[in-house]
Order: C-alpha cells, then sequence, then structure tokens
C-alpha cells in the first residue's frame, strides 16, 4: 500500500529558490550569457542610485514638508511612489521579470505556497525596490522631523507597501488571463498605447489651454483633492497626517481603511490565482468555422529590381507587423511628439527669437531622427519576432544575404513613410521647412539610417532574443543589445548635431547636406560590406540564432 | 550498378563542449528509400538531421547530399531538399496560406506556381477551411501538417523530417503518410526520425539505429532482423514474460522492430532492479 503523501511546505519553498538560484547560475555557461549579466549589472547600478538617490530625496521632502508644517503634502509622495510601483512593470518592460508562476503547478503545491511564491517573484522586482526604498526615504524623513512618530509610520507604510505589492501582482495576475488569448490580448495592448499617448497629452494640452481655464482646472484639482484622501496613498499619508495633529483615531480609522483596501486587492488577486492553481483552461484553439472556402489564388507581392525571396522576405515583414499592434502603435510616435511639442513648451516659445523661433527647420530634423529611434526595436533584433521561423530560414535556399536585406528594405520602406508624414506634419504644425534643411535631414537619414542597420545586423544575430510582438510584459530585450544601440545612437546624434551645428555657424544649411553626404557614403559602403559577410556570420553563429530564438 | 547514394556522410562528428554528441557516422541513404532514423533519447538522432539539413555546423566529417557537399555548396543542397525540423520552423502570425506563399517563393518557384501548389496543399492537407486563421492559431496537428506542406512546396528530391508524427492524431497521420507514400512511389527519398517504432516498421524500407553517438546498425528491415537473429537464440523467453519485450524472440515470430531496437542497444534492464516503493 502506498503511503499518504505529506508536503513540506518550507522545503517546497526553498526547493524553489534554489530552483531560481540555479536557473540563474547555469544561464551564466555561456560567454553571451555573462556579457549579459555585465549590462544587468551597469543597469542594476543605475537602478541603484535612483533608489538611494529617490530616497534620499523622497527624506529631503519629507523632512522639508513636516518643517513646514504641511504634513497633508505627505500625500503628494505617496502618489509618485504609487504611480511608480504601478506604472514602471508595465511602461519598462525591458527591465521587469515576471516568471510564469504557474509552471510549479505540476507539483504538489499547496495554494498558500502558490500565493506566497507568486508574492516573492513580485517581491524581487526592480519597481519594489525601487518603491521600498523610496517609501524608506519617507519613514526617513519623519524620523527626522517627529522621531515619536517612527514607529506609527513604519507600520503605515509597511502596509501601503504590502497593498502596492498585492496591487501590482493583481494587476499582473488579471492583465496576464487577458493576454493568453491573443484578440483580447491586442485589443488590450491598443488601448495601453492609447492610454499611455492620453497620459503624454495631459502636460502638453493643460499647459496650452490652461492660462484660458485655469479657474476651471483649480476649480476641477480642489473637487477632485478630497477624493483623493479616500484611496489608498491619500489614506496612508491621512494616517501619518492625523497623527502628527495627534489625531489618534482619525489616523487609525484611515490605517484601517487602508488594510480593507489591501485586503480587497489581495482577494481579487486571490481569485484569479486560485483559478490558476485550480487549473484553468485558456486555450484559444477556436472551433472550426464553416466558412466557404475560397477559391481564388492569392499572389505574392512583386518587389521590381529584387530577388522574389527578397519581394516574400519584405511581404512578411509588412504582414507581421500589420498585425502586431503595439509595435505598430509604437511607430505612430513621432507624428505624435510632434502634436505634443507643439502645444507644449515649444509652443510657449515660438516667437522668442530663441533657437527654437525656426520650428520647422528643427522640428523636421528632429521629428525624422525621432523617427529613426523608433525603429530600433525592429532594426537591432531582426529576428526576435521570427522565433522558430529562424529555422525556416536556416533550412532555406537563399542567402542570409537576401533574407537580411528583405527585412531592412522593410525597415527603409517604413523609415522613408514615415519621414514623409513627419514632414506633413511638421509643415501642418509649425509650417513648411526650407528646402535646403529638408535635403540635409534627407541626408543626415541616409547617413544615420546604415549605420543603424549595420550595426543593428550585426546584433540581431550576435545577441538575439525571442520576442513576441503582440504582447505587452513580454519583451524583455537583451540588455547587450540596449546598451550598444543606445551608445551608437548617442554617437550619430552627436555626429548629425555637430555637423548642422557647423553649417548654422557658417551660415549655409547646404554645407551639413555636402558632409552628411559623404558620410552617408562611407556608411553605405559599410552597410555594404556587412550585408556581404551576413552569410558567413550567420553561418558562424547559426546555433545561437537557433537556441536562442527557439526556446520554448 | 548500385546508384550513388542520395545521403552520405564521412566520419560525421558533432561535440558539445567536453559531450561526443555525434561519433564519426558513416551513412548511405539510396535514391527512393524510405530511410528511418532511430535511436533513444540523447542519442544524437536530432543532433544528425541538424548536421543533414544545414542547421548545424558538424565539428568534422563530411556531409553529401545528392553528391553535392553541403559544406561547399549549402544553398545548392537547401534547393533540392524539403527540412522538417524539431521546432515546425514555423511564422505564427501569418495565415496558413500566406505561409505556404512565403515558402514557395523561399525555394525559388514562381508566385503563379506557388500560389496553385498552396492551395493544393492546403485543400489536400485538409487546412483550407480556415484561409485567415493565424498559424499562432492553429493546433498542434494542423502545425504539423502546415510545416509539412511548406517542405514539399518545392518538390524536393530528398525530404528531412524529424518526429513527423509527434502529437499528431490518427486522422492528420493518416494524411501524412498517404503524402509520404505518394512521393516515395514517384522517386523521393524520405529520411525520418521518430520514437514510433510501429509507424516505422510500416513506413521504413531501409533503417538506421545510433545509439551514444555512434551508428550501431543500417540496413533494411530484413538485414537488421537477421543480424539480431543470428545472436539470438529462437524461444528465449524475457524476463517480463510476455515475450515482447527486451529484445528476445518468441519462438517461430519474426522478430518486430521493436524487438529489434532494444536488442541493438540493449534496452534490457537487469530483473533486480526495481522501484520497490512504486505502487
Amino acid at each position: 500500500m502506498i503511503e499518504p503523501m505529506t508536503t513540506n511546505k518550507s522545503g517546497q519553498l526553498r526547493a524553489i529558490a534554489w530552483l531560481r538560484w540555479r536557473l540563474f547560475v547555469n544561464g551564466l555557461r555561456s560567454k553571451r550569457a555573462r556579457l549579459e549579466l555585465l549590462s544587468q549589472v551597469i543597469v542594476s547600478i543605475a537602478f541603484a542610485i535612483g533608489g538611494f538617490g529617490g530616497a534620499a530625496v523622497m527624506a529631503g521632502m519629507t523632512f522639508f514638508i513636516l518643517e513646514r508644517g504641511k504634513p497633508e503634502l505627505i500625500a503628494i509622495l505617496l502618489w509618485i511612489v504609487f504611480f511608480f510601483w504601478q506604472l514602471f512593470p508595465i511602461m519598462a518592460t525591458a527591465f521587469t521579470n515576471n516568471p510564469d508562476s504557474s509552471e510549479l503547478l505540476r507539483f504538489p503545491l499547496s495554494y498558500r505556497s502558490y500565493f506566497l511564491v507568486r508574492m516573492a517573484y513580485g517581491a524581487f522586482d526592480p519597481a519594489t525596490f525601487l518603491g521600498s526604498l523610496w517609501s524608506f526615504g519617507i519613514l526617513l524623513g519623519v524620523g527626522f522631523a517627529k522621531a515619536t512618530l517612527l514607529p506609527w509610520t513604519l507600520l503605515v507604510l509597511l502596509t501601503f507597501a504590502a497593498f502596492n505589492l498585492l496591487f501590482m501582482q493583481m494587476i499582473f495576475a488579471w492583465v496576464e488571463r487577458w493576454l493568453a488569448q491573443r484578440r483580447t490580448r491586442e485589443v488590450l495592448g491598443i488601448l495601453f498605447v492609447l492610454v499611455m499617448l492620453s497620459l503624454q497629452m495631459i502636460g502638453p494640452l493643460t499647459g496650452y489651454f490652461g492660462r484660458r481655464a485655469r479657474p476651471g482646472v483649480i476649480k476641477f484639482v480642489e473637487a477632485i483633492y478630497p477624493a483623493q484622501g479616500i484611496l489608498p496613498p491619500g489614506l496612508a499619508a491621512d494616517a501619518v497626517t492625523q497623527a502628527i495633529s495627534s489625531q489618534f483615531m482619525t489616523s487609525v480609522s484611515s490605517l484601517a481603511l487602508l488594510c480593507a483596501f489591501a485586503l480587497i486587492i489581495g482577494y481579487s488577486l486571490h481569485v484569479r490565482l486560485l483559478a490558476q492553481y485550480r487549473g484553468e483552461n485558456l486555450s484559444e484553439v477556436a472551433a472550426a468555422s464553416a466558412l466557404p472556402r475560397d477559391r481564388s489564388l492569392r499572389l505574392g507581392w512583386n518587389l521590381p529590381g529584387f530577388s522574389s525571396p527578397v519581394a516574400a522576405v519584405f511581404e512578411k515583414e509588412i504582414r507581421y507587423l500589420l498585425r502586431s499592434g503595439p509595435m505598430l502603435l509604437t511607430l505612430i510616435m513621432p507624428i505624435f511628439v510632434l502634436v505634443i511639442f507643439r502645444f507644449g513648451p515649444m509652443h510657449s516659445v515660438r516667437h522668442s527669437g530663441s533657437f527654437l523661433a525656426r520650428t520647422p527647420d528643427t522640428a523636421f530634423p528632429a521629428a525624422a531622427g525621432y523617427t529613426l529611434l523608433m525603429l530600433t526595436n525592429l532594426v537591432y533584433n531582426n529576428f526576435g519576432g521570427d522565433a522558430g521561423g529562424i529555422q525556416f530560414f536556416l533550412a532555406s535556399p537563399v542567402s542570409f544575404r537576401e533574407i537580411v536585406l528583405g527585412k531592412n528594405l522593410t525597415h527603409a520602406a517604413i523609415l522613408a513613410v514615415e519621414t514623409i508624414v513627419a514632414w506633413m506634419g511638421v509643415s501642418y504644425l509649425y509650417g513648411r521647412p526650407t528646402f535646403d534643411v529638408t535635403i540635409a535631414t534627407l541626408a543626415g537619414l541616409l547617413f544615420a539610417a546604415p549605420v543603424n542597420f549595420s550595426v543593428g545586423n550585426l546584433l540581431s544575430i550576435y545577441s538575439p532574443k525571442k520576442l513576441d510582438y503582440s504582447t505587452f510584459g513580454r519583451q524583455r530585450a537583451s540588455q547587450v543589445t540596449v546598451l550598444i544601440s543606445l551608445g551608437l545612437q548617442i554617437v550619430v546624434v552627436g555626429i548629425g548635431a555637430t555637423v548642422f551645428w557647423v553649417a548654422r555657424h557658417y551660415g549655409n544649411s547646404w554645407i551639413a547636406t555636402v558632409i552628411l553626404l559623404l558620410l552617408a557614403g562611407i556608411s553605405l559602403s559599410g552597410y555594404a560590406v556587412v550585408l556581404g559577410r551576413m552569410d558567413h556570420i550567420a553561418e558562424e553563429w547559426r546555433e545561437t540564432l537557433v537556441a536562442e530564438l527557439c526556446r520554448a | 550498378m548500385e546508384a550513388a547514394p542520395t545521403i552520405s556522410t564521412q566520419g560525421l562528428t558533432r561535440r558539445f563542449g567536453e559531450l561526443l554528441a555525434v561519433d564519426g557516422i558513416d551513412l548511405q541513404v539510396s535514391p527512393g528509400q524510405f530511410f528511418g532514423f532511430l535511436g533513444p533519447n540523447g542519442a544524437g538522432k536530432s543532433t544528425t538531421i541538424k548536421m543533414l539539413t544545414g542547421l548545424l555546423a558538424p565539428s568534422s566529417g563530411r556531409i553529401e547530399i545528392l553528391g553535392i557537399d553541403l559544406t561547399a555548396h549549402p544553398v545548392e543542397v537547401k534547393r533540392q531538399i524539403g527540412v522538417v525540423p524539431e521546432g515546425m520552423a514555423l511564422f505564427g502570425r501569418l495565415t496558413g496560406p500566406e505561409f505556404l506563399n512565403f515558402a514557395g517563393r523561399m525555394y525559388g518557384l514562381d508566385r503563379e506556381t506557388t500560389a496553385k501548389r498552396a492551395a493544393e496543399l492546403l485543400d489536400f492537407m485538409q487546412l483550407a477551411d480556415q484561409p485567415k486563421k493565424l498559424v499562432t492559431d492553429y493546433s498542434h496537428g494542423m502545425q504539423k501538417k502546415l510545416a509539412m506542406a511548406a517542405a514539399v512546396i518545392h518538390g524536393p528530391k530528398v525530404l528531412f523530417l524529424d518526429e513527423p508524427f509527434e502529437g499528431v492524431d490518427a486522422i492528420a497521420a493518416g494524411t501524412l503518410k498517404t503524402m509520404l507514400q505518394g512521393m516515395i512511389a514517384r522517386g523521393a527519398t524520405i529520411f525520418l526520425t521518430s520514437h514510433v517504432l510501429e509507424i516505422v516498421e510500416r513506413l521504413c524500407s531501409h533503417v538506421a539505429i545510433i545509439h551514444k553517438g555512434r551508428l550501431v546498425a543500417q540496413g533494411s528491415l530484413e538485414e537488421l532482423r537477421a543480424g539480431v537473429e543470428a545472436q539470438t537464440p529462437a524461444g528465449l523467453v524475457d524476463n517480463s514474460g510476455d515475450g515482447s519485450v527486451n529484445g528476445a524472440r518468441p519462438s517461430g515470430e519474426k522478430m518486430t522492430l521493436e524487438q529489434i531496437f532494444l536488442r541493438t542497444v540493449g534496452g534490457s534492464r537487469p530483473a533486480e532492479q526495481e522501484l520497490s516503493w512504486l505502487g
């Protein structure tokens, strides 16, 4: 007879911690992984600076606020912490690590352990690290100003931290639920981008309409201010503020309400995790539709002057892009930025006679540069979206040079279309850029694009990373690629800015055109050399490509 | 006069650091053969098929497909072969018809021929009903059929299949088998790996067995059977008692491929080795 198995919960949790550690250590076996670790160390140092620097700022501001006798302003600091804690993991997905804990469900893990594991995963997120440090800064500020309130504030801020952790996990758990199906995933992706774009518009629009509508705005802020007081950051602030004023009953009731919020959020998270724990099925295999068969033959695209495989790759890339909501929407950002600047600070200095007074001639190069920047997601990880399809490329009788050329043609076409739209946008919003500036900008693109394409092609092979273009939150880029592309952009923008500065110094934009065309000649030659070596490089690195892009 | 082999390797070797995954394999596959490449897990099957199709570089040795050196002329070889690798090599965000159109053109077909063959293949594979569905939303069996369709759209002379029947239901498997047998009848050569020995036994005319990176048997099923039977006394009953496992041969019956396989790779287990705590 088999004896009933007893599960040792602490043993299981230790085993999971060990698993995470071994995954990390085993992941360092290749040189590439060690390079990735080095990049992560650099990024972590940046986070540490942000965390400890932010904590110092929070401490200083809290101390200053309390010294000035305006404790209610602590609410602003706690709202900042709250927004950062919740928005950073969604906006900076490249730095967010949200492992799939449902893989552990095959083991006899109790629900309680599963819940704890999920919370532990969340606790190691950079947002939690920074949010906790900033909260600690607020605690220090209170301690310096009113030492007797330190234990109470500690209790309040610990509750606030627990609420934030639960809230972040709840959002991820529900978003995961919606992302499990492609249709809802894409709808959510588009909604997300629209919300992000709308948030960016708040500042400029407030600035633009602010002067005329200031009394209304103030009235609105006054009306909603009490509402923030009944939300978690406001409640946490109130619990501290009332304690400072010796209103202990009110303070305790605010903390109780904060606890209630944490419990409600915790319950919502519990509902989701329990469904996962019980093995919910989110399969999206649709029932076979009874559509009549389309018997008409559909011919592939033809690209005059290019071989059939290049045209096929071009067509495939365009189709992929058109079906990738988040990726597609990032490409409209340059136009959005033009609108933001039109209504934002640039507008206010338009007639001041400063450097920005010549907006059309500045806005067009800036918009074109930004357009190129937006393309880096695609250019620096050419094969990221292909995933297992890379094996098809490697097995097909097409040279890698042609495959990469097809991809770069797609990037160039997008750049061309976006540049035209940017030019029209600038003409409409700021006035038409002069002919010489337009030509100089195009010459600049002719220099910058091949440089980016060359380096992008190399990094796409040396440091590939599997991506899901349709999903937010699972686009963790290779840190090596992020750092190198950032460095390259600084160099390219620096060269471009210097050339334009020299031309302005001599009062002749054609100087910039000539210099940039000369540089374009060099960068195009470099691009041709890199493209010519693509077959050899891909052959050398095919194992890296397959291993990285075909992993589950 | 014997025809030149379609697939030929000499001293094919692949190392992964300290691990010798494939150890000096000499393989010969003749034209028109349906060739099964078998081996236990981790024996080196997938590594070998990846090297034969240009997905992985050999550490040493020589590969010739249709008499062409793969290392020296990879594009020429790839033009004449079709491949369904382990991960199926699909592009998830294309529809089935779009993927086949793409595949045909990558294999050098003109647009009209590609479109015509794509439509025929979709019909044959019973995938034509949902032309707007993205590949990522296909079931596993549908993806297998689509991968197979993409591998044959250019009419390859040699087809390499890594576990083509894994995770495929009986209906889809029947469709695939019909297509493969049709190809053999028209003179193509097929090289497949599979763990389903019954399928290999029914389909393949020739078999090779790889074990710990070394080729331990190669030949027609009859040749392999004769070789193993010569070493196994008839009537010997194995220790499990059912007479069908561990490579023993029940008296008067032909050995199955499974028995040949187990006998060749030494799959028997000492009787005393038991997991007594299992119920």
